[in-house]
This record gives C-alpha cells, sequence and structure tokens, in this order.
C-alpha cells in the first residue's frame, strides 16, 4: 500500500511537470502558426481581394486545433454580429486565450493588431500585418530560446520533486 | 534498529534529491531557486538530525538521573 502511494505521487508530480514543460512547446508552435496565419491572410487581403470573414474561414482551415477555433469564432462573428472588426477581434481572443500557451505580451500585440483591422486600406493594412509578423517573429524567439532553457528543466523537476516528497513522507 | 536505518537511508536519498535538483536549476540558471532548494533541503535533514538527538539525549538522562 506505501508502495502504491509513492508510485502515485511520482506519477502525478511527473505528469505536472510534462504538463508544464508542455506549455513551453505549445508556445512555439503557436506561435509559428499565428505567423502562418497572418502571411496567410496578408496574401487573402492584398492578393486574393477576400472579404475578411471568408478569409479568416479558410486560415481556420489551414492551421490546427487551438488557433483555428479562434480564426473560427472571428469570421463567425464578422459574418453574423454588428460588431466592428476590432470588437469580434477582441472577443474572440478573449475567448480563446484560456485555451491557447500564449503569454501577456503575444496576446498585447494580437489585440494592437485587432485594432488596426479593417481601419486602413490595402497597403496600410499590408504595413501593419508585416509589423505584427515582426514582433511575432522576435516573440517566436524568445519562446525557443525559454523552450530550449525550461523545458528539459520543467520535466526533471517534477520527477525530481516527486521523489523528494516520496523520501520526506516514507 | 531497522528503524535507524531506514533514516539513514531517507537522509541519504534527500541529499541526493536536493543534489540533482541543484544541479538542473543551476544549468539552467536559475542559481537563486537552487541556492534555495539546497538551504530547504538542509534545514529538513537538520530537523530530523535534532529529533533523533533530542531522543538520545531524553534516553541519557534517563540513564544518568533516573527520569524517565
Amino acid at each position: 500500500m506505501k508502495w502504491f502511494g509513492a508510485l502515485l505521487i511520482i506519477i502525478t508530480s511527473t505528469w505536472a511537470g510534462f504538463n508544464l514543460s508542455k506549455r513551453y512547446r505549445e508556445r512555439t508552435i503557436q506561435l509559428r502558426q499565428l505567423k502562418v496565419a497572418l502571411q496567410a491572410l496578408e496574401a487573402e487581403i492584398v492578393y486574393g481581394f477576400t472579404p475578411l470573414s471568408e478569409a479568416c474561414k479558410k486560415i481556420s482551415c489551414m492551421i490546427s486545433y487551438p488557433l483555428s477555433e479562434f480564426f473560427k469564432r472571428f469570421s463567425e462573428k464578422l459574418s453574423n454580429g454588428n460588431r466592428s472588426v476590432s470588437e469580434a477581434w477582441n472577443e474572440s481572443l478573449q475567448e480563446t486565450v484560456p485555451h491557447l500557451c500564449l503569454n501577456g505580451n503575444d496576446v498585447e500585440i494580437l489585440t494592437q493588431f485587432g485594432a488596426t483591422l479593417g481601419m486602413h486600406d490595402r497597403e496600410h493594412q499590408q504595413k501593419q500585418i508585416r509589423i505584427a509578423l515582426h514582433h511575432l517573429e522576435r516573440e517566436e524567439t524568445d519562446a525557443k530560446d525559454a523552450q530550449i532553457r525550461y523545458e528539459k528543466m520543467m520535466r526533471n523537476l517534477g520527477l525530481l520533486g516527486g521523489l523528494l516528497i516520496v523520501i520526506l513522507l516514507f | 534498529m531497522p528503524k535507524d536505518i531506514n533514516i539513514i537511508f531517507q537522509i541519504a536519498g534527500i541529499g541526493i534529491v536536493v543534489a540533482m535538483l541543484h544541479t538542473v536549476l543551476k544549468q539552467m540558471g536559475k542559481e537563486e531557486y537552487a541556492h534555495w532548494v539546497t538551504l530547504i533541503g538542509f534545514i529538513i535533514v537538520l530537523f530530523i538530525v535534532i529529533t533523533i538527538l533530542d531522543d538520545l539525549f531524553h534516553k541519557i538522562k534517563g540513564v544518568f538521573l533516573f527520569q524517565s
């Protein structure tokens, strides 16, 4: 029985460590996907002349789960609501942020980008997308750095912390 | 007697785990946390040792002063 409890504690803490390290990995992946999405949006706006809601629907088909949900909600809000673009953007951002692994900076960049969306003509919009892409690029480098440093540490920390608790209680 | 052996192993285990935690944290550049972890591990071990020593003193007292 004692061994069973010890095993349970170690498994739980290891799992917690893996979960924490997963957040770092997910953040890099999601930032990369966000960049891809914004580049696609730029292409749709500048070369494809697609309306924003359709463009976002297309983008939501291109990328994978947590982020695709964001673009899907955004396009839905645009097509069947009477909100402004930035309101719809902010609302869908608020709704999906809990499912994403982004931190405050990333969300701030997205919010600022959303405020410029649909306010200008095509060329200005392209410039705004470029700026957002540039910011996201920097965040991605940051996230990669953090991933290299902390991903392994969190995993080790989980296992070792569990081991310490078990030894203390034994 | 088997309880005492267990305590020795327990302290050794704490030492090993804390040393590994220290190395991991130091490698990742979190030296201040590493020092705190080492300090807390040391305090815990000290606590265990002091409890046992207290037991020993009480026994000595009981033997020489005929108290219990």
